[in-house]
């Protein structure tokens, strides 16, 4: 192969700046401007990937990325498109799936033994006996690998950004230049999205009417007219990679996923060119008519070995004469027809001196004997059904370029909703029914000739601006005529081998019988036929063997291709990195305002949902060691715990008790003023819900605690609820206002007495349940006396930017005391020591309340609260389960949390909580066992690790300090 | 309140700015508070307040702060000038209006800088260029997954955004605004 | 994504809202039987129409109205609560009640 570079050749490229790279170790010269695949190809290597299923040699078809012959490696990322790579210094590209080397593949075997593999070989074959797959999976895996991913390259920053547009026009051929083009003169906002690094479409590389002179003047002009044109948004080696809802479209861009919200779309996607089926059309050097005219206009690469064309319509032509125009030895024009649109061409062909062989079609292409590309074409006669007849000659060529017609680029607008149906007069998928601001133009809606396409691209401006409500004036003007009467579609362009390898699908390596013979199965359904043959399921996704499977399934059942159909377009378009999907990845994490301290106190942090606490403090090698002492502090001397994290929802307002009353399962109407009470919600169906402390903090003022996790579906119900009911309140989620910490042990009224307290802490002025308002160290605080832990203690309630301050107070104030900070862990030892239970741990979605002994917190003399209908019908039914305590010896095994309680042989329930307890020397949990094991005393099995049962003995709660009175003091 | 607030007041983002073509600025300790109820715009007219006409907009009003009305019956006065003043512990109501908790609950961030809108479009699904968002325009939405607001107005002649986030996820809001900010240095 | 438009805050991505469930009225629950309460809770309305949905606007925690063809998902219209529920509702007064 040969370089050219001038004014119509080589438009890409500037052979003055050598690139070099390796390709299979070997090194490569290209120059700027190439990809690796087009200079692989100027370099003569054709060979550039390997078959999935028969690893047969093959080589760019498309040249646009549109197939899946050019995936290669390169050393941090595999299946990347060689044809869409730029060629880059020092780049290291490997081939892939292949065993040895790609020139000599061990694994080619198998395309010698292929007709033991027919369709739906691997279900059939790798299943029986039972279990042998799994022997199989790892060969099969490698032998039909699609290359290796590098496990230690460092991930790259992957972006993610949004944007807006008012039109998005995705594909800037020459439908997409002059629709953004008339769309921004009209005042919209447009973003023109090009997968190719130049905008242009087919105009950088088609000699519409012949004449590549005025498509590029027309498109220059087009271009330059649209990158000064301050409304439109040029996004080039950009991918809109599928059509979500509203018009809201990934677009990739090398590492930045785009997600443009558009109000309107237009699809000026185009269409992908169809090949002829014939035997080996897959062979090294076969290529669409498109990928010769890319080859030479683009890349300026020159074919030495003569040129054969295969046309199933005039455009081909177009693709013969540019080829000799740019010098390459065009032998032959084998036309599958025998009618042209246009005789002119014919006429032309026999002036520039090339073969025309007119209702003939290649029966078989021949390999070279030293090379794995083509050597050699067989043109047979076609009869008039279109059967092959008799053999005419055998021309010698390096290269075939085909063209049996094009298949809209429908993918994004089948997403969208829209509907292909096949037109028989013109042998076309056309797509219709489209959904509420979405627009085709050019190829992509049938129409091949140049201004016709231009006009379409106009048109679409026009209705996308019109639904905008952008009046037209006098540049928009109105509509303009297109008619779509070319034919360029190709009706039947197969030629069936008794020897077959006529290939329909490259990517999966099927062959028309494969085809016949999953429907002939009764894989009517197309969809069938995909999943059963696994046609389109390759990298391409049917972009090439979409229409010619429709077309044989519809012929083998005797249905119509429009009946038959094509199967769904799913997201994505192309592959996409799931680096790009995961991108600049968001973890919302909460810290409370103490999260530093706790860090310099040396605590182990541990998530709690989204938010960051201290699991303990100190050594995690001596971990069980310092949550000891953190409870031996809280149970003799005195520790403190932020418990920041407690929702907190404020309640104020004339109907703020009868809201309570409502919301709680408790009566809240007459609750003292001062006073605090625990607080339970059901839902609807009865089940507990959530719970918390709701303190009484006027007439008209509640201030309601909640779980950490709970706490924001509490107040999104409580404020659907008041949508309904419209009770005078305002309900408020304080929650970050308000932070918490919690002084607990016997000697917590002396800590806080010594940091300035305003109230007077003694029991008889604070009591148990009691709440307060005061200065604490200067700081105004919402004190409860509470006992989760169940010993003195007071929770106190202080606007969050001053908890910095209290905490340091109370630290420095405390030392004297013994005071020490503790987490999480010792906090749920010493609630399970008090037999306290926690919403969503020892509770499920289907928790009532009397399965937890609950009872006490209702009132049953309440009107309504939420939930009360049902927790009374659930209530006349004799319960299930129930929670109850229990404990074993200090030495048995110990229960996990989820291990099952056995009942004569059948679980009756599981293990929600369970810790060893210092304090007690007992192993100490909570249980949901049969009722009838409810009874303390009782001894239940529960199944622990390696199905060791451990009989536990029921036992009343509290565990610790049963009748309540260290938590009065 | 015996102790002076400016002492103790912590900010998450400890009032640290983080300068640069688009720089930072921590404002959680400037003075805030507001209203919520049916009687919540009256009571501020009253003494003296603009308020916007619609919801959703921030308008200049006395004093050099801002009156922010994020529904028919709620506003927040924003006073970047000066330091948090009294932290309410919402016990002084009426009841058609009561006093929020806006100067605890929030951190306050302000973006300064030219390409503002570029960086807040790799965190926020809102359009937020110039043309789409008006000075005085607020949004209540989501950044980097997080619920917050974001306002664009005029701060002493700077045409700056807004952004209040729940003052927990302060420093991770930050943290996504210093990432999304890299390409922009 | 869809767009979903908040009354109060106008169009959004999908994302930023919380659905609430089917808008359904509460029977008396003091004279309903078991078996059409149990109805209530359980049951959602499931044949091809426009359903009538309770949606929350995260940020703003603004619940209101949506009428949605539950067929073509499309999101006919939108409206602040008060439009439908206009009146305070109460229950039988409490009596005893402690």
């Amino acid at each position: 192969m040969k370089r050219v570079k001038n004014a119509h050749f080589g438009q890409w490229i500037d052979p003055s700046q050598t690139i070099q790279f390796t390709f299979e170790g070997g090194l490569v010269q290209g120059v700027e401007g190439d990809t690796v695949a087009s200079a692989l190809l100027a370099n003569g290597q054709w060979v550039q990937s390997r078959s999935f299923k028969y690893h047969r040699p093959r080589g760019p078809l498309t040249l646009c990325g549109y197939d899946a012959n050019t995936l290669v490696q390169t050393p941090v990322a595999p299946n990347l498109l060689a044809d869409r790579l730029p060629a880059e210094d020092h780049l290291a590209v490997t081939a892939q799936n292949y065993t040895g080397s790609l020139h000599f593949d061990l694994s080619r075997l198998l395309d010698w033994f292929g007709r033991f593999l027919p369709v739906g070989f691997y279900y059939k074959a790798f299943f029986k006996p039972r279990g042998i797959w799994a022997w199989w999976e790892p060969i099969v895996r490698k032998t039909a690998g699609l290359g290796i991913s590098n496990l230690s390259v460092k991930a790259p920053y992957n972006d993610k950004t949004y944007a807006f547009a008012d039109v998005a026009v995705i594909g800037a051929g020459p439908a997409g230049l002059n629709a953004a083009l008339l769309a921004a003169n009209a005042g919209a906002q447009v973003t023109l999205v090009e997968q190719e690094p130049r905008l242009g479409g087919s105009m950088n590389y088609h000699a519409f009417e012949g004449n590549y002179e005025t498509t590029k003047s027309a498109r220059d002009a087009l271009v330059a007219a649209i990158e000064a044109h301050e409304n439109i948004d040029v996004l080039c080696s950009s991918t809109c990679n599928a059509w979500f809802g509203d018009h809201y479209l990934p677009i990739i861009q090398k590492s930045r996923l785009i997600k443009l919200r558009a109000k309107q779309t237009i699809l000026t996607t185009g269409s992908s060119e169809q090949h002829v089926v014939f035997r080996n059309n897959d062979l090294p050097g076969v290529v669409m008519c498109s990928a010769l005219d890319r080859l030479m206009r683009l890349y300026g690469v020159v074919p030495s070995a003569p040129v054969v064309v295969l046309a199933g319509n005039d455009l081909a032509y177009r693709t013969a004469f540019s080829s000799q125009d740019g010098g390459a030895n065009v032998a032959a024009i084998v036309d599958l027809r025998t009618t042209y649109n246009d005789p002119a061409l014919s006429d032309e062909a026999k002036r520039r001196g090339i073969a025309l062989f007119q209702g003939c079609g290649i029966y078989e292409a021949t390999q070279g004997l030293f090379s794995h590309g083509l050597s050699q074409v067989d043109v047979h006669k076609l009869d008039e059904r279109g059967e092959v007849a008799e053999k005419l000659v055998s021309i010698d060529c390096g290269l075939l370029a085909m063209s049996a017609g094009f298949m809209p680029s429908y993918q994004l607008a089948c997403q969208a909703g829209a509907v292909l149906s096949y037109d028989d007069s013109t042998s076309q998928f056309q797509l219709s029914n489209l959904p509420q601001g979405m627009h085709l133009a050019g190829s992509v809606n049938s129409v091949f000739s140049l201004d016709l396409v231009e006009a379409d691209g106009r048109n679409a401006a026009r209705q996308a601006l019109s639904n905008l409500g952008i009046a037209p004036d006098s540049e928009t003007g109105s509509a303009e005529d297109v008619n779509f009467t070319e034919q360029v579609n190709h009706p039947w362009p197969f030629l069936k081998h008794p020897k077959g390898r006529e290939f329909v699908d490259f990517d999966e390596d099927l062959q028309i019988k494969d085809i016949i013979n999953a429907a002939r199965m009764g894989y009517r359904d197309i969809q069938l036929v995909k999943r059963f043959s696994t046609v389109g399921m390759g990298p391409s996704q049917g972009r090439h063997s979409a229409l010619p499977t429709a077309r044989l399934v519809a012929k083998t059942t005797d249905r119509t291709v429009h009946e038959t159909g094509v199967t769904t377009a799913r997201p994505p378009l192309m592959p996409e990195p799931l680096g790009l999907l995961a991108g600049r990845r968001f973890h919302p994490l909460r810290r409370t305002p103490l999260h530093h301290r706790h860090i310099g106190l040396g605590a182990q942090m541990t998530p709690a949902g989204s938010w960051q606490r201290p699991a303990y403090y100190g050594d995690p090698v001596q971990r069980t060691a310092c949550i000891q002492a953190e409870v031996r502090a809280v149970r003799q001397g005195v520790g403190i715990i932020d418990v920041s994290t407690l929702g907190g929802i404020e309640l104020r307002g004339s109907d703020a008790p009868e809201f309570m009353n409502r919301l709680y399962t408790f009566g809240f109407v007459k609750q003292p003023i001062g006073k605090t009470r625990y607080a339970v919600l059901t839902n609807e169906q009865g089940v507990v819900a959530d719970d918390g402390v709701a303190a009484r903090l006027g007439e008209y003022h509640y201030y309601v605690t909640a779980t950490s996790s709970g706490v924001d579906r509490v107040y999104r119900d409580m404020l659907r609820w008041n949508a309904q009911w419209r009770l005078d309140l305002d309900i408020a989620n304080v929650t970050s206002a308000f932070s918490a910490i919690n002084v607990a042990g016997p000697l917590s009224r002396q800590v806080i007495e010594s940091v300035d307290c305003s109230v007077d802490l003694s029991a008889q002025h604070f009591p148990y349940l009691a709440y307060q308002e005061a200065s604490v160290a200067g700081i105004p605080a919402r004190m409860m006396r509470v006992g989760f832990v169940g010993e003195l203690g007071y929770e106190l309630h202080v606007p969050s930017p001053l908890m910095g301050e209290l905490w340091d107070r109370l630290l420095t104030s405390g030392k004297a005391h013994g005071i020490r900070p503790f987490g999480v862990e010792a906090q749920r030892l010493l609630r399970l020591e008090k037999g306290h239970i926690i919403i969503g741990q020892d509770t499920d979605g289907m928790t009532q309340p009397d399965e937890v002994s609950l009872r006490w917190a209702i009132s049953s003399k309440k009107p309504f609260f939420v939930g009360s209908k049902s927790v009374d019908i659930l209530s006349k039914s004799p319960l299930e389960r129930q929670l109850v305590g229990f404990e074993l010896g200090a030495t048995s095994p110990q229960p996990k949390e989820g291990h099952l309680v056995i009942r004569n042989g059948h679980i009756v329930g599981s293990v929600t909580s369970c810790e060893y307890s210092p304090t007690l020397n007992k192993i100490i949990g909570l249980a949901y066992v049969h009722p009838e094991d409810a009874v303390p005393g009782t001894t239940v099995v529960i199944r622990t690790d390696d199905a060791v049962h451990a009989h536990a003995r029921v036992v009343k709660t509290p565990f610790y300090d049963p009748d309540n009175l260290r938590q009065a003091l | 309140m015996s102790v002076h607030l400016d002492h103790i007041f912590e900010s998450p983002l400890r009032g640290l700015s983080h300068e640069g073509d688009i720089s930072i600025h921590d404002l959680t300790n400037r003075h805030r508070w507001g209203l919520r109820g049916q009687g919540a715009a009256e009571a501020l007219r009253i003494q003296g307040w603009d308020l916007p006409e619609q919801p959703n907009r921030l308008v200049a009003s006395i004093n050099q702060s801002f009156v922010m009305a994020l529904s028919q019956r709620e506003f927040w006065v924003l006073d970047p000038h000066n330091d948090a003043a009294d932290l309410a512990m919402g016990n002084d109501f009426t009841t058609d209006a009561y006093p929020l908790f806006c100067q605890s609950s929030h951190a306050w961030l302000v973006l300064k800088g030219s390409e503002t809108s570029a960086l807040m479009a790799k965190l926020c699904s809102v359009d937020l260029r110039p043309d789409a968002f008006n000075l005085g325009d607020v949004a209540q939405t989501q950044m980097a997954l997080i619920n917050c607001i974001v306002v664009r107005h005029d701060l002493a002649g700077d045409d700056v955004f807004s952004i209040f986030v729940d003052q927990s996820y302060a420093e991770y809001a930050l943290e996504a605004l210093l990432d999304a900010r890299q390409e922009f240095l | 994504m869809k767009i979903m438009t908040c009354p109060l805050n106008g169009p959004r991505n999908i994302s930023e809202f919380v659905y609430g469930g089917q808008v359904k009225a509460m029977p008396d629950h003091q004279n309903v039987s078991d078996t059409d309460w149990a109805h209530h809770v359980f049951y959602e309305k499931n044949d091809v129409g426009i359903v009538l949905e309770w949606w929350m606007h995260s940020p703003s925690s603004f619940w209101f109205i949506a009428e949605r063809h539950n067929a073509t998902d499309e999101i006919i219209r939108t409206y602040p609560a008060d439009q439908l529920f206009k009146q305070r509702v109460d229950f039988v007064a409490n009596e005893g009640e402690s």
